[in-house]
């Protein structure tokens, strides 16, 4: 028996927002990407000459397991830009569904946790689906190879968010690490763990 | 006769300790088992979040909980009583919240129909007319429950009434009277819960707590068990094979305590328990277990596999539950078990006047694209499948001539089983129930009074409460029509022209009021100018007012809805 139009009205009243799970594996290839940083700067990763790659990391204000990593993620920073690898950091956050997830709000955080790299809002969610990531945290590594940049390590940042001081593997810096030594990187996906993004429609 | 010498006597000692590290070793330590926080009262806070949790060596998993990282707060409602729920959902993704048991309007009951996007605060109300028992509440978003339940989203209802509180038997929450959530979950080699493919976890987390234990006095203890697993069913008893008696089921207490050493509880199932530690010596341990081993294929969690989509660590044997630590007595300990308990007066076959049938179907091997289903159709939000007249009694019987067994779980109301096709009902299972264990090859059927909720439009769910099962469609929807379109606590006509909306700016609060002076509201939901919703108000009671305290300044939309689902909307300003 059809129901008259009442109840598929509330079923598209209140189904409004539905998920778009995005499936690994990650492209090989990443296209150059330009969004706003939390200065109100626009930061293109053209603008870095001589960058031999870079740390990408997809975040959000809100995540309990994202939180974790401020500190993590400057010394990561600290140690790698000054090798031409610098971090970006990255917002894709549905801004219609979570409206806190805002360039002032994500300014604050900047500065409250004195971040050493630029912090850059993609509201249009599309530089988070050319990299097919999935959670915040969610990290990559990407190298510059024939002129284009190449996922070389896709996954968590390293294997324990709450306590920094038992963390076995780093992932991305082992990543990074052996990327600069010639070497082909061993561990190309980490589990990647933390909220999911969440992707409009 | 060989002369023991203090160097075999060490030997021995060596023997001995090995085999008991040996019998340890697979447990690790024991963990203090969780007891859920409490709420209690008439309005609930409950804030639905994101999270992570410590549950395993090495990094965190990430999990969701009810104002916790696993899990919820037991909530405790007196009969009688009118609770108002505010819903907060701050987690990811939209998800609904389902009163598992409760009698209550369709439009409150928190099913597939009620989606509570991100950031949205739902706020349903109702007066608890339910029996004192054990309930529970859960994700109920289609094609998300497992994902959701997996993740740690649920809690307890624990409902009082006059009748039980007569009663001279244990209800010192998290002392004498505790509740225990079973479950399991299978981790990914980053700790995270895994859910897709996944029927069964590998490791038990009794109220969130992996290896856990308790240390319970030394009198009667009764123990409310819930059975929360995605498929897996417990056959539960004790390490040392004691009686225990059943004293309710998913709805209330039994006439008297039935005496078993073993029970089936399948999933969305409650069961309490009382044991008896009184004869027992402090320090004395035992286990309440899992018999799982023998069933063979058919029982949910019998297949033979160790892994895989229906495999498990913990299929096919006998494992722990709980591990238990017999402690001294409290004041005032319950010592003796009541002969009688209620004066329940079932429903019979014979008072229905209405019968209908309801068959598992599909989920046949190497149909991958046949999941199962109920009466050759699966899930479909625009579809409504019964129709029940208001105050009837009808007589439901469901059939499962299938492939596996299943559980069989009605919203709105509790039910009597009346026959099993597998011999008689069992008096363990004789009580108001919402959800039977459906073993495969047989049938069961139930008789249950539809009163007090009217709505032609908004369904209630019938379904399999499998995870995996209920998400891919084994599950139908039916409504419950009266003389009125709606009826319940809040029965209203429609609104038949414009409402008034003022203060316009406003602050703090916000009226509605509508041209007649009996006119009610079906549905208010509010957004603000991105189109995020804010408030989603099941027949609001408008009175006082909506609060709009906490809403940041900027333009909002109400749209009232009435019985109808004509809907009006207005903007108003929040100053």
């Amino acid at each position: 028996m059809k129901v008259r139009n009442g109840l598929k009205n509330i079923a598209i009243l209140f189904l409004g927002f539905c998920c778009l799970s995005l499936s690994k594996p990650v492209n090989k290839t990443v296209r150059d990407f330009s969004l706003q940083n939390v200065d109100g700067k626009i930061v293109s990763t053209k603008d870095y000459k001589d960058a031999k790659g870079f740390v990408v990391v997809f975040t959000c204000i809100h995540c309990p397991f994202a939180k974790l990593y401020h500190e993590r993620l400057n010394q990561i920073n600290a140690k790698y830009s000054k090798l031409h690898i610098p971090l970006l950091l990255i917002n894709s956050s549905d801004t219609i569904m979570f409206a806190n997830e805002s360039l002032p709000n994500m300014a604050k955080v900047a500065k409250e946790k004195k971040y050493s790299f630029s912090y850059l809002f993609d509201p249009s969610q599309s530089v988070a689906k050319d990299f097919k990531a999935e959670k915040t945290p969610h990290a990559f590594v990407i190298w510059k190879e024939d002129n284009q940049w190449t996922v070389k390590y896709n996954g968590a940042i390293d294997d324990n968010g709450a306590h920094p001081e038992l963390v076995k593997t780093n992932y991305v810096t082992n990543a990074i690490d052996e990327l600069l030594a010639g070497k082909s990187v061993s561990v190309a996906e980490g589990f990647s763990i933390g909220c999911a993004i969440h992707y409009r429609k | 006769m060989t002369q023991t010498t203090p160097k075999s006597i060490y030997r021995l000692i060596a023997v001995l300790s090995f085999i008991i590290s040996v019998n340890f070793s697979f447990g690790q330590a024991f963990n203090s088992l969780w007891i859920p926080d409490t709420l209690s009262g008439t309005t609930f806070n409950l804030n639905l979040i994101d999270t992570f949790k410590q549950l395993r060596t090495g990094n965190q998993t990430v999990t969701a909980g009810v104002n916790s990282d696993f899990w919820g707060p037991t909530l405790f409602f007196n009969k009688g009583d009118t609770v108002h729920m505010n819903v907060h959902n701050y987690l990811n993704d939209s998800t609904t919240l389902h009163w598992h048991g409760m009698h209550l309007p369709a439009v409150m009951d928190g099913g597939p129909h009620q989606v509570i996007p991100p950031g949205t605060i739902w706020q349903p109300y109702w007066k608890v007319t339910n029996n004192a028992s054990t309930y529970w509440y859960h994700p109920h978003l289609h094609t998300m429950t497992q994902e959701q339940m997996t993740k740690g989203l649920g809690g307890f209802i624990i409902v009082r009434d006059p009748q039980e509180a007569a009663l001279a038997i244990p209800r010192k929450y998290g002392v004498d009277d505790i509740p225990l959530m079973l479950t399991s979950r299978r981790y990914d080699g980053g700790n995270a819960m895994t859910y897709i493919n996944c029927s069964y976890g590998d490791y038990m987390l009794t109220n969130g707590t992996p290896n856990s234990q308790v240390t319970l006095p030394k009198q009667m203890v009764r123990l409310r068990i819930l059975n929360a697993e995605m498929e897996r069913a417990y056959n539960l008893g004790f390490s040392d094979g004691r009686t225990f008696y059943v004293i309710g089921n998913d709805g209330g207490l039994l006439n008297a305590p039935v005496a078993e050493t073993r029970v089936i509880l399948a999933v969305g199932e409650r069961i309490e328990i009382l044991v008896d530690l009184s004869s027992n010596t402090i320090g004395d341990t035992l286990n309440l277990n899992a018999y799982n081993g023998g069933f063979g294929l058919g029982f949910p969690g019998g297949e033979p596999n160790t892994s895989g989509e229906f495999g498990s660590l913990l299929n096919n044997k006998t494992f722990r539950l709980l591990h238990i630590n017999v402690g001294a007595a409290t004041a005032n300990a319950i010592t003796t078990m009541p002969s009688t308990l209620a004066n329940n007066t079932y429903w019979t076959a014979n008072d229905a006047t209405v019968n209908k049938s309801v068959t598992v179907t599909g989920g046949q091997p190497g149909q991958p694209n046949n999941p199962f289903g109920l009466d050759n159709t699966h899930f479909d939000f625009n579809v409504i499948n019964k129709t029940v007249n208001l105050n009837d009694i009808e007589k439901w019987t469901i059939t499962n001539s299938n492939v596996f067994g299943h559980t069989f779980h009605i919203h709105d109301v509790e039910f009597k089983l009346v026959s099993r096709s597998t011999g008689s009902v069992g008096a363990y299972e004789s009580g108001w129930k919402d959800v039977l264990y459906l073993p495969i090859g047989s049938s069961a059927t139930f008789v249950a009074k539809f009163d007090d909720y009217s709505d032609s439009v908004h369904p209630f769910m019938y379904h399999c409460h499998f995870g995996p099962h209920e998400d891919g469609g084994m599950m139908g929807q039916f409504v419950v029509r009266g003389s009125n379109t709606v009826s319940g606590i809040n029965a209203q006509p429609n609104i038949s022209t414009d409402f008034n909306l003022y203060p316009n700016p406003a602050h703090n609060k916000l009226f509605i009021q509508l041209p007649e002076t009996n006119a009610g509201v079906y549905y208010l939901r509010m957004s603000d100018v991105a189109g995020r919703t804010v408030y989603m108000l099941p027949q609001p009671q408008l009175e006082s007012g909506i609060d709009i305290s906490m809403l940041p300044s900027g333009i909002y939309f109400v749209a009232v809805t009435d019985s109808k689902f004509n809907t009006i909307t207005k903007r108003f300003i929040k100053d």
